[in-house]
């Protein structure tokens, strides 16, 4: 279809090898129902959404101020996602030697690189934001259509950066410290998004809206500090501005890393003499059960991104927290706890699982060895179950402590989730990582569908079990 | 001698036929190596004798230990080396020699013991504590070769060990394997190598189509192709009419 060895057939190239080591990949037959479902009800509910922001107009300078806030959460959640991407693109798929030693001009590659992870971080967004501005623009509000061009625009200002960035961090640290600098970015923006929800309970109300005041735009034409929120906001000058700064950042960033890209420094800075100390090993163990576990228990210590992942998850433990100190007060009181921590035990499970799988790179080591699968997968249960148990039973003592009675619904729910995610995970992993080059995704999106889905009802099981009229706050009597 | 393997009518096909009701015995002592084309079925030899791959059809006893039948007791005697390393790049040597006598069952003192001393012998030591992940893929042969050798296997299955091996190393582990051979041991590799098998293995088999098409020694072989002289090469593409 296209000319061979050109741009276009480069990029179609590499957005096969993008897609084959997506996440959406393996189950797509199953998941794409599911997607659908999902997308209707995304749409619906933007619908009703959309109404209600024609209804009541905000004025222009907290449009400013929302669009500026948007951009900015897109902006580091594409830069954490960026720069795992450019990691695995420029050092771990090791197809950049191959791709150097072609007649291919390296410029090239590099673009086509560059391109396909700007793609990658911003078609989520585009799709995410796409469900608002469509309906938007079927109110008769078309300016919101801007957004798909502004996302665009700033995914390759992100890819600009990420392959910036991850070059000076690789050459100074080695590509594993500038992976654990994009996963703590995801981190931080999570907090922050978490934190920032939590607000109103811990600022007081004037304060607050000090903090935002001062981010409001000043007098009634915002500067040229807005642009990009004019931008998204669909003003023709302002979107023609950004996508033009957008691409200049994008030929800069190219320019400036093409002579190093092609004379192969880039992909060299990764190749350090000898590999990464461990901690001290040579503890035999006679029993195959503990040498299994304690494979798991370091492949999991050692998966990239484990703790950020794992915080992430755990930001549930906030309001658990809060409640158990009597300083935040929910629905029908102590008794949401057991339904939240119920929710996060499945996730912890399913989480510690999937990456037990994913780890598993020699599972046929395993298999010639003289013990049974059952054993192994037993290993893998064990291991995963332990971690979370470990990690649950702090928030279980708070509630031992604060409402004992909640503990045996508590318990009864956390041991139902656990055993039911971690049989799920063992089968339907959740994707966690990019495939590497040439090998299958071992994750599947039905897993994280079913996963969240077993979490649920879980909790809310435990819910009605340990609340008297569990009701009774939303529905007075 | 005792016989270590005994492969009778082994039959395996993926939609086609792949092997075709093979017959092979090594008894123990010996170094036999499997020679074929690409593509002939010899690493799913292994790998049904090695007890990952169940056969279609035929039967598969390791020093009088039915594969089929009791298999983990079959393992227990035996080490698999495929034509990938096997390996967690996130683990260490030690930690991965740590998990492999585990699974073996290996006495920890001796285990600790066994792997020093092979971590000295293939030049391991000195990063004994790295991650595999930055390892040279002949780096990485070493360390599953220590993984095949801690638990001291009665039988050795070995798929392409040489490859990525320098010229010192891949002397070591020939010498590493012949002694254990003179101690016993019985074993069967596959390799392209062909100036390797000659020198090494005792006897020959070359398999095609899913059958042996000839098995001895260099001038069983010879005699087997029509030939009356003639390397190690000559008879193979002879025999495999390549």
């Amino acid at each position: 279809m296209f000319k061979p060895a050109g741009f276009a057939w480069l990029f179609v190239n590499e957005a096969r090898i993008l897609w084959r080591g997506s996440i959406l990949v393996r189950t797509h037959k199953y998941v794409l129902g599911p997607v659908v479902v999902v997308g209707l009800m995304f749409q619906g509910i933007a619908l009703i959404l959309a109404a209600q922001i024609v209804r009541h107009p905000l004025p222009l300078g907290q449009m400013v101020l929302v669009a500026n806030l948007n951009l900015f959460f897109f902006f580091v959640l594409m830069l954490s996602r960026a720069m795992t991407s450019a990691i695995d693109v420029l050092y771990g798929r090791g197809d950049v030697d191959f791709l150097l030693a072609s007649p291919i001009p390296p410029g090239r590659v590099l673009a086509v690189r560059m391109l396909g992870v700007a793609g990658s971080v911003a078609v989520p967004w585009v799709l995410l934001g796409g469900v608002l501005a469509n309906a938007m623009a079927i109110h008769g509000q078309p300016w919101a259509l801007a957004i798909y061009p502004m996302l665009l625009a700033e995914g390759l200002v992100v890819a600009a950066l990420a392959f910036a960035l991850v070059v000076g961090l690789v050459g100074w640290t080695g590509p594993k410290l500038a992976r654990r600098a994009g996963h703590m970015l995801a981190l931080f923006m999570g907090v922050f998004i978490f934190a920032l929800g939590q607000a109103p309970r811990f600022i007081p109300q004037a304060a607050l809206g000090h903090f935002w005041q001062a981010l409001l735009p000043v007098g009634s034409a915002p500067g040229v500090q807005h642009v990009f929120a004019k931008g998204l906001l669909g003003q023709p000058a302002a979107l023609a501005s950004s996508l033009a700064f957008s691409g200049v950042v994008f030929l800069l960033a190219l320019v400036t890393l093409d002579a190093r890209f092609a004379s192969g420094a880039i992909t060299a800075a990764a190749y350090r003499p000898g590999g990464t100390e461990a901690r001290q090993g040579g503890e035999f163990r006679a029993s195959p059960f503990a040498a299994v576990l304690m494979k798991n228990l370091r492949l999991l210590a050692r998966f990239p991104g484990v703790v950020t992942q794992t915080v992430y998850r755990s930001l549930t433990l906030v309001p658990v927290v809060m409640i158990l100190a009597g300083k935040l007060r929910i629905g029908s009181g102590t008794n949401v706890v057991a339904p939240l921590l119920v929710f996060l035990t499945g996730q912890l499970a399913l989480f510690f699982i999937s990456v037990m799988v994913v780890s598993d790179e020699s599972p046929e080591l395993a298999a010639s060895a003289p013990v049974s699968s059952a054993f192994l997968k037993r290993g893998a249960l064990v291991a995963a179950g332990y971690v979370t148990l470990v990690l649950m039973a702090l928030p279980v003592i708070g509630v031992l402590a604060r409402d004992a009675v909640l503990l045996p619904g508590l318990l009864l729910g956390m041991a139902g989730v656990l055993v039911c995610n971690l049989t799920l995970g063992l089968r339907l992993p959740i994707p966690l990582v990019r495939a590497d080059f040439g090998k299958a995704q071992n994750g599947t999106m039905l897993g994280l569908i079913l996963g969240v889905a077993v979490s649920s009802v879980w909790s809310l099981a435990v819910w009605l079990l340990v609340t008297p009229h569990p009701l009774a706050w939303v529905v007075p009597s | 001698m005792t016989e270590a393997l005994r492969v009778r009518g082994l039959t395996k096909s993926f939609g086609r036929p792949v092997i075709g009701g093979l017959d092979l015995s090594i008894a123990s002592g010996e170094f036999y190596a499997l020679l074929g084309p690409n593509g002939v079925g010899k690493t799913t030899t292994l790998r049904m004798i090695a007890g990952v791959m169940r056969p279609d059809a035929g039967s598969i006893s390791v020093f009088g230990r039915d594969v089929l039948a009791d298999p983990l007791g079959a393992k227990a005697i035996m080490a698999w080396l495929p034509d990938e390393p096997l390996l967690y790049d996130r683990l260490s040597p030690m930690e991965y020699l740590e998990f492999v006598a585990g699974l073996w069952r290996v006495e920890p003192g001796l285990a600790r013991q066994r792997a020093e001393e092979l971590m000295e012998t293939l030049g391991l030591w000195a990063h004994r504590n790295e991650r595999c992940e930055g390892f040279s893929r002949g780096m990485k042969q070493k360390t599953v070769l220590a993984g095949a050798l801690i638990h001291e296997p009665q039988f050795l299955l070995l798929d392409e060990p040489f490859t990525g091996l320098d010229a010192a190393s891949s002397r070591l582990v020939k010498e590493i394997l012949q002694a254990r051979v003179r101690a016993g041991a019985a074993v069967i590799l596959t390799t392209h190598m062909l100036d390797v098998a000659e020198r090494l293995a005792t006897r020959i088999g070359i398999i095609s189509g899913g059958i042996l098409l000839a098995e001895g020694d260099l001038e069983a072989l010879q005699r087997q192709a029509g030939m009356h002289d003639g390397s190690l090469e000559d008879v193979f593409l002879q025999l495999t009419g390549a």
